[in-house]
């Protein structure tokens, strides 16, 4: 039973990595609190549902189509709105209230077009496979996969390729990242778009396997954004461990209390943390006005 | 005419609630994500006192104010240290977390199940029982609210807020406590904001902690910030423009099925547009730095 726990609590755990991963790559450079992160998380799995159940197009073409939209949209996030904010000084804050109501006008209008109600993707029941006292779903061993193969290839694309460190330069310093002539604005397109990408893989992941409604989004973002905090803002690592962690955790909260308090618990910690670890697990330790600026 | 009476009820709800939320958001520059909680905390300890204790709505709601007061206190101890996005998250944490305590502490509130047949509040005798004398109950209450609030924003507890708005180091150096005086207008903000909710609870007769969730404080933060944070009437006609704003579409004939995301959605937009174009919102002052 404890083994069957941690092994959801992991598959979970690497779901969350994925979103908060892209969460990551979207607030460690621009430090936008990107809320609507949620509603394009949803709008990944209603896309695919549109080309997948409605169209009827093979599974290969309808994720690839709906993820290629997915980074259309998170592209189109940032010229629209985020972009001009910064081009006229706004605050981050203002950009967080816009990123709030971006996720409310999208989100009703899935909601408006789709209904409420919850939606599959797949109907019928999953394949399983026993690993020792482990059952785990075909769509299960189909999620970590995915996530062995892009968080370690991310990671990597980070530290090598040009665009990888015009990222992280971006993260150490937006204006000498500009001054060494770096495209900063193309880079935060970039950014943008991968992220979303990110947390559509996920959304369709997770909608294969139970589903979806218009809102799915908002606590894929929550878990994201507590992910990235405790495992340390302005890590890319971090947001991973801190993913992994919240999986196992949630997971345990479920055997050990009740489902219904996994909310609470989350946030408990985030708060937790926030006190007295604001640098996350992996952060480095900072003064104090760096890190809550 | 009762259909009237019950906008102007809920309008009145509302601007207790801009108003109170103003304090921390408008003129502190705090933008607090929990206010949803802390109405919630004032509907439900007013509605158990008069349920279960049997007491009558004032003293009741005297306590459920207090109370609120401080639970407040613990929010705002470690929230208050975080600046920006980490205190909006701290904030959302906390309305999070009482969500889930109303909805799972089954044996105090009912959970789920909500708790119905809340007595009807009376004056000197008189049941509140018709819309109207609702209008007139919570538009007194209402009055009063903003009285006080004026009182405190004209007040010199209101100029230091605003000072520390701009510029906390300089209020600070000009020897003011400022984490004393960022608790305060958190947890008079709290305290009033209880107020609404007992209205609330006492109007509906019925509360389920659906009433008070986390897209309820963002839609009073929305009325703030379309309104206008740090105006005194700007809450005002905020409160006014969106409680009327989906009565209005219900003239437009708009059917029911798609109106509620029709309105969700004109709200998205609106602050999207208002962020980009006037951050200030209609009537304000402060732009959220």
């Amino acid at each position: 039973m404890l083994w069957q726990l941690l092994a959801n609590g992991f598959v979970n755990g690497c779901l969350f990595a994925l979103t908060a991963f892209g969460f990551a790559l979207i607030y460690n450079t621009t430090r936008i609190f990107h809320i609507a992160h949620g509603a394009i998380y949803t709008a990944a799995a209603y896309l695919c549902y549109v080309f997948l159940v409605q169209l009827n197009w093979s599974m290969p073409l309808a994720i690839a189509l709906a993820l290629f939209l997915t980074g259309l949209l998170g592209a189109l996030t940032e010229l629209l709105v985020y972009a001009p904010l910064e081009r006229r000084g706004a605050s981050l804050l203002v950009a967080l209230l816009s990123s709030l109501g971006l996720y409310i006008a999208l989100v009703n209008l899935i909601a408006m077009i789709f209904g409420n109600e919850t939606k599959v993707l797949r109907p019928g029941v999953e394949a399983t496979y026993h690993l020792g006292s482990i059952i785990l779903t075909r769509i299960q061993i189909a999620q970590v996969i995915t996530a062995f193969v892009l968080l370690p290839s991310l990671l990597i694309f980070l530290r090598v390729t040009e665009w990888g460190k015009k990222i992280r330069a971006l993260r150490d310093n937006p204006t000498l990242t500009e001054v060494m002539g770096i495209n900063a604005r193309a880079v935060r397109l970039f950014v943008f778009s991968l992220g979303s990408i990110l947390a559509g893989t996920t959304a369709i992941l997770s909608a294969l396997d139970i589903g979806m409604d218009p809102h799915i989004g908002m606590p894929a973002l929550l878990t994201a954004a507590v992910a990235l905090i405790i495992g340390g803002v302005g890590t890319f690592e971090g947001a991973i461990v801190g993913a992994l962690f919240l999986g196992i955790l949630q997971s345990l909260v479920i055997w050990q209390v009740s489902a219904r308090w996994t909310d609470a618990i989350t946030f408990g910690l985030l708060i937790f943390f926030l006190l007295f670890r604001p640098q996350g697990l992996l952060g480095q330790r900072r003064r104090l006005e760096e890190v809550m600026a | 005419m009762n259909y009237l009476w019950h906008i102007l009820v809920m309008i009145n709800i509302y601007i207790i609630l801009a108003l109170s939320l103003n304090l921390v958001a408008g003129y502190t520059g705090l933008l607090s994500l929990c206010h949803a909680a802390f109405y919630g905390i004032g509907a439900y300890a007013t509605t158990l006192l008069m349920m279960k204790a049997d007491w009558g709505f004032f003293p009741s709601l005297f306590i459920a104010i207090l109370l609120t007061a401080a639970l407040s206190l613990i929010i705002a101890v470690p929230s208050l240290r975080f600046k920006g996005d980490y205190f909006v998250l701290a904030t959302l944490g906390f309305q999070i977390i009482i969500f889930v305590i109303l909805y799972n502490w089954v044996s105090l509130t009912r959970g789920p199940y909500g708790i119905p047949g809340i007595p009807i509040p009376k004056v000197c005798g008189i049941e509140m029982s018709t819309v109207f004398r609702y209008f007139l109950f919570s538009g007194v209450i209402a009055s009063i609210c903003g009285l006080l609030l004026w009182m405190l924003k004209a007040s010199p507890f209101g100029r230091v807020l605003k000072a520390i708005r701009e510029d906390e180091i300089a209020a600070a150096a000009l020897g003011k406590n400022v984490p004393l005086l960022k608790m305060a207008a958190f947890t008079i903000a709290a305290a009033f904001a209880a107020v609404p909710g007992a209205l609330f609870a006492g109007y509906m007769r019925y509360i389920d902690p659906t009433s008070f969730t986390l897209m309820e404080s963002v839609f009073v933060i929305s009325i703030l910030i379309i309104g206008g944070a740090g105006s005194f009437i700007g809450p005002i006609v905020g409160a006014v423009f969106m409680v009327i704003l989906p009565e209005a579409l219900r003239f437009l004939h708009i059917p029911d099925a798609i109106a509620a995301n029709m309105r969700q959605i004109i709200y998205g937009l609106l602050l999207i547009i208002l962020m980009r174009y006037r951050p200030q919102g209609l009537m304000g002052e402060y732009e959220f730095q």
